[in-house]
């Protein structure tokens, strides 16, 4: 019989002196690892750092407050998505690797919380912490407070990433998983802008701007937790209590539903088995509904093919998103913020237009289905057809909306024919040249990790693409004189609306000497482009 | 019929400095069941893709039911079927969508196209998995959906680049059962492998290669010989026999020690 008197040795310090080990272990395995780490922990620091100083230099501001509500709700949020899209960033705590072992969750989740402190992430956060609560903190009631506030953040926080990831863990280890994995460079390139945006914004015109957010997020754990140190400095404690009752209620519930899912997945079979197991997708019936408006034969077949590869393969979505992001971001937030022109709105025809450029990288080795199917430059310039029609399925609704927006918000509504004109002649010949390169500079997209060039084919690349741009701009180039022209000649803007149809017809015109130019290529060279895109 | 299926001369394929293919020589009977046989490294995966049109060689002529590969690729593409090894699928799409983009790329007309790839799906035992991603797919199941892609357009000739390679016993006899009856109705499968029984049960026709040479080539029994089995034929035709090790590895079974 056990001895069920005594109680067991808290298993806390073993899986904290586990988290060390495996985190020494790492960084022992390469230079390039340890380096990677190094740099990484003093540009946190640094950056923690600054923002300390940052924020202590707010004390006493009248928005103070506010920034810092903010701030602990974004690190919260930050907190919480993070190991949706970096899986692997912790993988020293994944609870499934503990399964054998007869562990009870309450003191799973203790050691597992413990251990989860350990870390730059936890260093860096309880940085932003203290700084928060400088700023806002004044009087001894708001230090007492601010004591057990920036524990309790900190731990909403780390609870927080713990459970999602584990209440999650079955996605995390699967296909769909890592898919989402792929997206997290573009989660970065698009917040980046976002933020660069936020703060472009602030700095034009004041902190005020933030006050309605902050009101509702002083409500929100972890940011409650702060909100109750700025709540006892200006005297309010009965606001203070029920922030942080708050806060620690969230917790609980947050530790309540990681233990929950904890028992559930060391109890459950695990994800492998369940995967083959899961009853398949329904045919989405929405799409086969669609399909049937396009038009048939090969150019119907393909377009479907790439569209749904924008949607369901993770690479091609990266990209398109990303093209789609930042074609809105640039012309519309200049607008917003005054500095822009409408002409910025040609951006959107431009980034989607860099999506017809290595057509067949996209397709990786699987581009030998398509390659058995061509057998004249009939079928090759069928194919860059469709690839090209699919492209302008979103490309042209999407540019021209841009297109319309930024007008809308700069009210040029006069210069909405010529500038629709020039994006779609920009359009065209971004199609023109991306259908060439993608038949002469084919090169492969390895489908794991962020690299979106194979090792050895970065020349190629950069050949590709920067050629084919300044290509594209050259060969815009007589409707951009057009352009200017109608705007220097004293009666030019009585002319302007002619650039559209100008514009559209020269695109057009354009794209289709393209495709023709790039089709015989494609067809004459497919050995030489399927060895091109199946490396890495 | 008299005519050769898959007609190869001179067919040479370098890498850098390695030689792949080193200039080969065949003739392979239409109507047959061909394995393509040797060790790993031989050269049969690419000696199957210069066939097929998927890597350009070096030097040397290909010929397929008597057009020449490279000069004639519309009436080849047309009457081959490939399931490649080591390339990828269009894998995002379902088992369905797949087979359906892939007959349509073939010029079928929409209503056939569907109404074949409901019978492969069912014969290969996919129908439950049709709506499913490949790239959910195990190995088997890959095979199979890739067979069926091969097999949609009803080709005159079948090239299979190790088709069993990776695949369970029940899949392999779902394949295998495929194969027969395509066959007996006059078309020819060329296929490669090392598995050296499963030749011997399918194949009338063995072509063996080593070091990037046909070794041997004719029906089961020319190549067979004297040997008392295909592995035997096999092992002497390669150069690897089996030798006396006399008394290295002695220490190895008999009680620890």
């Amino acid at each position: 019989m056990t001895d069920t008197s005594t109680p067991p040795a808290s298993i806390t310090p073993v899986v904290v002196r586990l988290k060390l080990s495996l985190l020494r272990n790492g960084l022992r395995q390469s230079g390039g690892r340890r380096a990677a780490y190094v740099a990484s922990a003093v540009v946190a620091l640094l950056f923690a750092a600054l923002q300390l100083l940052g924020l202590i230099a707010l004390r006493g501001d009248s928005h103070a407050d506010s920034v810092v509500v903010i701030l602990v709700a974004v690190l919260g949020l930050g907190w919480a998505v993070m190991p949706l899209f970096f899986p692997t960033g912790d993988e020293t705590l994944d609870p499934t690797r503990l399964v054998m072992l007869p562990l009870r969750p309450g003191p799973l989740v203790r050691a597992l919380l413990a251990a989860s402190l350990v870390g730059i992430g936890p260093l860096f956060t309880l940085v932003l912490l203290l700084g928060s609560v400088i700023a806002v903190a004044h009087g001894a009631a708001a230090y007492v407070t601010a004591v057990l506030a920036v524990p309790l953040s900190l731990l909403v926080c780390v609870a927080l990433a713990r459970a999602v990831a584990a209440a999650n863990i079955r996605l995390l280890t699967s296909r769909k998983g890592r898919d989402l994995a792929v997206l997290s460079g573009l989660v970065i390139a698009v917040g980046a802008q976002l933020v660069n945006f936020g703060a472009q914004r602030l700095g034009s015109s004041g902190l005020s701007q933030l006050d309605p957010a902050a009101e509702v997020l002083r409500w929100v754990p972890p940011a409650s937790a702060v909100g109750a140190v700025d709540s006892t400095s200006k005297g309010s404690y009965g606001l203070a209590v029920t922030q942080l009752a708050l806060s620690v209620g969230s917790l609980a519930a947050i530790l309540f539903l990681w233990s929950r899912s904890l028992t559930k997945l060391m109890t459950s079979p695990d994800g492998s088995t369940l995967q083959s197991a899961e009853p398949a997708a329904r045919d989405k019936a929405s799409a086969g509904g669609l399909a049937r408006l396009l038009p048939a034969g090969r150019t119907g077949t393909v377009m479907e093919r790439s569209l749904r590869y924008v949607w369901r393969d993770p690479k091609t979505k990266a990209a398109w998103v990303t093209s789609l992001a930042i074609g809105l971001i640039v012309p519309v937030f200049n607008a917003l913020q005054g500095t822009g022109s409408v002409y910025f709105a040609c951006f959107a025809a431009g980034m989607l237009g860099i999506q017809m450029y290595n057509q067949f990288g996209q397709d990786t080795s699987a581009f030998w289905m398509v390659a058995m199917t061509i057998s004249t430059t009939r079928d090759a310039y069928v194919e860059l057809r469709a690839r090209a029609l699919a492209l302008l399925l979103i490309t042209v609704p999407y540019a021209a909306l841009v297109t319309v927006l930024t007008t809308a918000m700069l009210g040029d509504w006069h210069r909405l024919p010529e500038v629709l004109g020039l994006s779609f002649a920009l359009l065209g010949a971004m199609l023109a040249t991306g259908a060439w390169t993608s038949a002469r500079f084919p090169y492969s997209i390895p489908q794991g990790g962020h690299k979106n060039v194979a090792p050895g084919q970065a020349g190629l690349a950069w050949i590709s693409i920067f050629g084919g741009m300044i290509s594209a701009a050259l060969l815009c180039s007589p409707v951009i004189t057009l352009t200017i022209w109608s705007n220097v000649t004293a009666n030019g803007d009585r002319w302007s609306w002619l650039l559209l149809p100008v514009g559209a017809g020269y695109g057009a015109a354009i794209t289709y000497a393209g495709l023709r130019l790039a089709a015989p290529g494609t067809a004459r060279r497919l050995p030489e482009i399927l060895a091109a895109v199946s490396k890495g | 019929m008299t005519s050769a299926a898959v007609r190869v001369r001179g067919l040479w394929k370098r890498f850098g400095q390695q030689v792949a293919v080193a200039g080969i020589d065949l003739e392979l009977p239409a109507g047959k069941f061909i394995g393509l046989v040797g060790p790993n490294g031989a050269g049969k995966t690419t000696t199957l893709s210069m066939v097929t049109g998927l890597l350009r060689p070096d030097q040397g002529s290909v010929e397929v039911v008597g057009h020449d590969v490279w000069a004639d690729p519309v009436a080849v593409k047309a009457r081959i079927g490939v399931l490649p090894e080591g390339l990828r699928l269009f894998d995002r799409l379902s088992g369905r969508e797949l087979l359906g983009y892939s007959g349509r790329l073939r010029g079928l007309p929409g209503g056939e196209v569907d109404k074949r790839v409901t019978q492969l799906l069912d014969v290969l035992d996919l129908a439950g998995a049709q709506h499913k991603l490949v790239v959910d797919y195990s190995t088997g199941m890959r095979k199979k959906i890739g067979l069926a892609a091969a097999l949609l357009h009803n080709p005159e000739v079948l090239f299979l680049d190790e088709p069993f390679e990776g695949v369970d016993p029940v899949s392999a006899q779902t394949i295998r059962g495929v194969l027969e009856r395509y066959t007996a109705s006059g078309a020819t499968v060329v296929f490669s492998s090392h598995v050296m029984e499963l030749v011997e049960s399918l194949c009338d026709w063995v072509a063996v290669m080593a070091a990037g040479r046909i070794r041997a080539q004719g029906t089961l029994a020319e190549v067979r010989g004297e040997a008392p089995t295909l592995q035997q034929a096999f092992l002497e035709l390669v150069g690897a026999g089996v030798r006396d090790h006399g008394s290295d590895l002695d220490w190895l079974g008999g009680g620890t020690r």
